[in-house]
């Protein structure tokens, strides 16, 4: 049996669609009947051909144990769901459901869910295995929480995180003990557990994700490592987000991957896992974050990424199968145990609702706001960037925004400071007005790395505006190569797209295409999928 | 399929499938559902399916989905250039993709790529006002009254002349955006002013509202024919958008007459507009005359339910019709498919927990994220079970507080009356404590937020709300209010209706739970299509 996630729902969006429904291919691959359940039936997991028994009925303990009672499935796989798939499993054990009819869990065992889930047993274990995490408190009544507000000493600022809530819903960032109060009660309210984490605020530091995975075997590989464009302090949901990471050293990037596959083994996860690290800019410490032991937004998004398809993978060995006993599909010819390697830059862009609920905060911080996202391949981070801008449907093609040079320097300021989903337009118009990098960089936080991409994108506007009229073919070429559509071009150059189109198309400037094969063109791929980019070489 | 004949796919003929890009409010996974069967279906008639779409949470970019997907931008010039590399193609199909994927339709003809199904002229006929309602006068198929202005003089001109309240919006619209219903010139001169970019080229529609049932229709044509595989009918009245509103399939309330009118209409106009594929309509009923109020000549966030409902595998049949099959060849006559036995509710599901600052009634713009589906046996049981698949703890405990607006007063009395038989204690503020009172029904009263504490805000935040019914009002200063008890409903969990037709519905469920009986009776996909639900196997 497979437990979908139900509604789509801010934290909660389509991902577990194409996780569920990969899973159930891959478990009816190798003989086994699947019963889905999942109360959504605008997903293709909800069609008859996915699984052999299909229900469309209310995601509650009630009705699944009436569909237990009739379909007698041996085993459930409670981590391709989403969270709502996983606390559906975990509370259909604790009332007794599971054992009454001798429904096996698959995969991941309950108990690593809570020791990754439950905050204090997750500190424990990371402490048991010397892996760092921030102090922290655990608060439970309004009492213990005014305690703690009234504490000498504290680190702020503080970040308030609730147990067990979809996107970290009713989390923030207190400054003073009043603010503490206040988003902590909420986080209480909201949080199943009745529970709400306090930590030390790591505002500032990078925030890097590996996507890892783990067999019975005890076979643990590396999908691929994500960075968030914006540091710590805006949750990944609602990140600009890059992969592989850009940043990192190569002592980093390997500090990190072994902590994440120190993790899922002192876990015991079999199957896919997702790891939040953060790392100071400024020294070599980290700590661990958050870890999710089930098949996650983030892994669909390193899935696609890579082209490794983690969902397919986690429920064969859910089923038992090990990494080594596994085809990786998109090639045809490597196993599930190969590590993927890329040769382009990934960039994810959240989408916002804002644009239809303009009365809405419009902040971005621990609490998930963005309904969907947009991913872009290319070359380069500056070219994928300028991809995935155009992939938002936003009514911009490009860093110019509308209303962007209205802002005062005042206000940008504020929104260089305060993550908004306008943060990454502000950061363009303040290179616009000629700040330096070194002041975007401590206002922002974000790492120089990104900023000076983001200047370059914006010194070719500066240039396509100056030559005007009067553009010459290399700069239309370099323009191109970063990533600038034609329209912008074209506006900037006081011309039409069709001429700017022509033109280009005259002087031999187009795309080629490339392929995602998750070995960097090691092997030949059987099911491609392509981006462009403005290289020499088409892959076919 | 795996490239092992080279010669063998270059025989093949190719089409192109625009996906639908990010998940938004008013473009949500639906139509990737459909862009992914759009993609079986070409492949299943033999042809070689190409997909781009950028969303990475989706089945459509799985990298099986497709023969070959791109990982693009969905612009013209990111299409072109796929279309460039891909060419020679068959050509492009729009229809799948949502609005994302429709408004690349005019471009890419201007630029010359063949668009599969109905063509950009068919989807500008849908979107021109001035030519829409030429059509429809011609082919007598009546609408509300109103028309399309482009400055704010015209707009008070066309609501003195059809009259108060008005419907306004910006012509093209997806989910129902700036969509307001203005009660007064003040409002719609407001509107005019600060809600929308109006100018010659982005014009706004005036039309009468008309304060009816609404119920939309789904349907598939070849260019001849017109198959209609169902009609929902929506729960809440005109007003609240389509995507925001219960819906039930078969139709509970619409007579047979009206039924077939609409079946007439859309079977009409699908041919006077060329539709080759999927439309959607919208209806407004008044009495029991139907009256159009939308037609989009695409896919819909209805096609799913449908689809899994009447067992019409909806995007296949609309995609060989775009290949040029017709129905009949596919084994369909045309016309309305009948009923199935077991009714299901649809009901939206909202992310406001998420969102400070978002004000939750119900209206004509569109909130919501994301819709289940409860079936069963009966109507009032298929709602039960929607409304605990939407996320209410049913059946409900605690206390109802009301907060009526005047006008609404009324209507609310036989509905609250009942709550309170089945057992909910009801706690009202002063104007509804009155009213309540007035009409002999017990309720305790409660303060305002504005006549100080101990209010409802803390009887809400102490947990012994379990239900609120806030309808809102015009009065601003009383608005002010119910906007801080809505927000409270939601940071508390508290279920919160905004209709007092989703007031009805749940009474409906509520009662049949308390007739007893199963109401935890489950059955498969299939099972609901074979229509006997039969004695419980448990």
């Amino acid at each position: 049996m497979v437990i979908g996630s139900g509604p789509i729902v801010i934290g909660q969006a389509a991902e577990f669609d194409y996780a569920g429904a990969q899973a159930c291919r891959a478990l009816r691959e190798e003989g086994v009947s699947v019963v889905l359940v999942n109360s959504n039936p605008a997903t293709i997991m909800t069609d008859v051909e996915m699984a052999d028994r299909v229900y469309i009925e209310p995601l509650t303990v009630p009705f699944l144990r009436t569909i237990i009672e009739r379909e007698r499935p041996d085993g459930l796989v409670p981590t391709l769901g989403g969270q709502t798939g996983l606390n559906l499993a975990t509370e259909l054990a604790r009332a007794g459901v599971l054992e009454e009819f001798e429904v096996k869990l698959l995969g991941t065992p309950l108990e690593t869910i809570a020791k990754a889930e439950d905050r204090e047993q997750f500190r424990a274990l990371m402490r048991e295995i010397g892996e760092p995490v921030p102090d922290s408190h655990i608060i439970d009544t309004d009492e213990a929480l005014e305690d703690l507000s009234r504490r000498e000493g504290l680190p702020w600022p503080l970040i308030v995180r609730p147990a067990y809530t979809l996107g970290g819903s009713g989390g923030g960032i207190a400054h003073t003990p009043g603010e503490l109060n206040e988003i902590g009660r909420r986080g209480m309210r909201l949080s199943p557990t009745h529970q709400v984490m306090v930590e030390r605020c790591l505002v500032g530091w990078k925030e890097i994700e590996y996507e890892v995975m783990r067999d019975a075997n005890d076979t643990c590989i590396t999908i691929c490592n994500m960075e968030n464009f914006d540091p710590m302090g805006v949750h990944t949901g609602d990140s600009i987000v890059v992969a592989p990471s850009q940043t990192l050293s190569d002592k980093e990037y390997q500090m990190l991957r072994t902590a994440s596959l120190k993790i899922i083994r002192a876990l015991g996860i079999e199957g896919g896992c997702n790891v939040q690290l953060a790392l100071d800019p400024k020294s070599l410490n980290y700590f661990i974050i958050e870890v999710n032991p089930r098949v996650s937004r983030s892994s669909a998004l390193a899935s696609k990424a890579t082209g490794y398809p983690i969902a397919r993978v986690a429920a064969k060995i859910a089923i038992g199968l090990h990494l080594d006993e596994i085809e990786n599909k998109v090639t045809g010819k490597t196993l599930a145990c190969f590590e993927p390697a890329l040769d382009y830059c990934v960039v994810k862009i959240p989408r916002w609702p804002f644009d239809k609920f303009t009365s809405a905060d419009r902040r971005i911080t621990t609490q998930m706001k963005a309904t969907g996202e947009v991913m872009a391949l290319d070359r380069s981070f500056e070219s994928a960037l300028m991809k995935a801008v155009r992939c938002l449907e936003i009514g911009t093609l490009s860093l110019r925004y509308k209303g962007a040079n209205l802002w005062t320097d005042m206000q940008i300021e504020t929104l260089l400071t305060t993550p908004t989903d306008e943060r990454l337009f502000a950061i363009a118009e303040a290179f616009r007005r000629g700040l330096m990098i070194e002041e975007v960089a401590q206002l922002t936080h974000v790492d120089p790395w990104f900023l000076v991409k983001v200047r370059t994108l914006v010194r070719m506007e500066a240039a396509l505006r100056a030559a005007g009229s009067n553009l010459s073919a290399s700069l239309l070429h370099a323009a191109k190569h970063l990533g600038y559509p034609d329209r912008t071009i074209a506006d900037l150059a006081g011309r039409t797209e069709r001429e700017i189109r022509d033109w280009r198309k005259a002087l031999g400037i187009v795309p080629c295409y490339k392929m995602v094969d998750t070995c960097a063109a090691e092997f030949e791929a059987v099911t491609p999928y392509f981006y462009s980019c403005y290289d020499r070489e088409d892959e076919h | 399929m795996n490239g092992k004949s080279e010669a063998a796919m270059e025989a093949k003929k190719k089409v192109v499938v625009l996906g639908s890009g990010p998940i938004r409010i008013g473009q949500g996974i639906e139509f990737d559902y459909c862009s992914v069967h759009c993609v079986w279906a070409l492949r299943e008639a033999g042809y070689e399916a190409v997909i781009i779409n950028n969303n990475p949470e989706t089945v459509s970019t799985d990298f099986d989905t497709s023969d070959r997907l791109y990982f693009e931008p969905l612009t013209t010039e990111d299409v072109l250039n796929v279309l460039d590399r891909e060419a020679p193609y068959h050509g492009v199909i729009v229809q799948f993709g949502g609005q994302t994927a429709i408004n690349l339709a005019a471009p890419l003809t201007e630029m010359g790529v063949p668009i599969l199904g109905s063509s950009s002229r068919s989807i500008d006929l849908a979107e021109d006002r001035e030519q829409f309602e030429a059509l429809l006068r011609e082919l007598g198929i009546p609408k509300p009254e109103g028309r399309a202005v482009t400055n704010p003089e015209d707009a008070v001109v066309v609501a003195n002349e059809i009259g108060y309240p008005c419907l306004v919006r910006p012509s093209y619209v997806l989910g129902g955006r700036a969509m307001e219903i203005v009660y007064a010139e003040e409002e719609l001169r407001s509107y005019m002013r600060y809600a929308v970019d109006v100018s010659p080229k982005a014009p706004i529609l005036v039309d009468r509202y008309i304060m009816g049932k609404e119920a939309e229709v789904d349907c598939i044509s070849d260019g001849e024919r017109c198959l209609l595989p169902g009609i929902m009918e929506h729960i809440e009245r005109a007003g609240v958008h389509s995507g925001d509103s219960m819906a039930v399939y078969p139709p509970q309330t619409l007579k047979p007459e009206t039924i077939a009118k609409m079946t007439d209409y859309a079977t009409r106009l699908a041919r006077a507009m060329r539709v080759i594929g999927l439309m959607n309509i919208q209806f407004v009923v008044e009495g029991d005359e139907p009256y159009i109020i939308e037609v989009n000549p695409r896919s819909s966030r209805t096609v799913p339910y449908l689809s899994k409902i009447t067992g019409i595998p909806m995007v296949k049949v609309a995609t060989r019709c775009i290949l040029g099959q017709s129905l009949e060849s596919q084994g369909y006559a045309g016309g309305l498919w009948p009923d199935q036995k077991n009714p299901a509710v649809k009901a939206p599901v909202f992310s406001f927990q998420k969102l400070v600052g978002v004000d939750i009634p119900l209206g004509p713009e569109m909130k919501s994220t994301g819709e289940i589906l409860g079936q069963a046996e009966d109507y009032p049981r298929a709602l039960f079970k929607a409304l605990v698949a939407s996320g209410l703890d049913m059946p409900l405990k605690g206390g109802l507080l009301a907060t009526i607006a005047d006008g609404d007063k009324a209507e609310a009395l036989p509905l609250l009356k009942e709550f309170a038989a089945l057992g909910f204690p009801l706690y009202a503020t002063g104007g509804t404590f009155q009213f309540l009172r007035d009409e002999g029904v017990t309720a305790e009263q409660v303060n305002k937020i504005s006549e100080g504490g101990p209010n409802l805000l803390d009887l809400i935040h102490g947990g012994q709300v379990g239900l609120l019914i806030n309808t809102v009002s015009k009065d601003k200063r009383v608005e002010r209010e119910g906007a801080q008890i809505r927000r409270a409903s939601v940071e508390r969990g508290v279920p919160c209706l905004t209709s007092l037709d989703t007031a009805r519905a749940l009474l409906l469920a509520l009662r049949s739970h308390k007739e007893g009986g199963d109401m935890l009776r489950v059955r498969t996909v299939d099972e609901y299509l074979a229509g006997s639900i039969g004695p419980s196997a448990v």
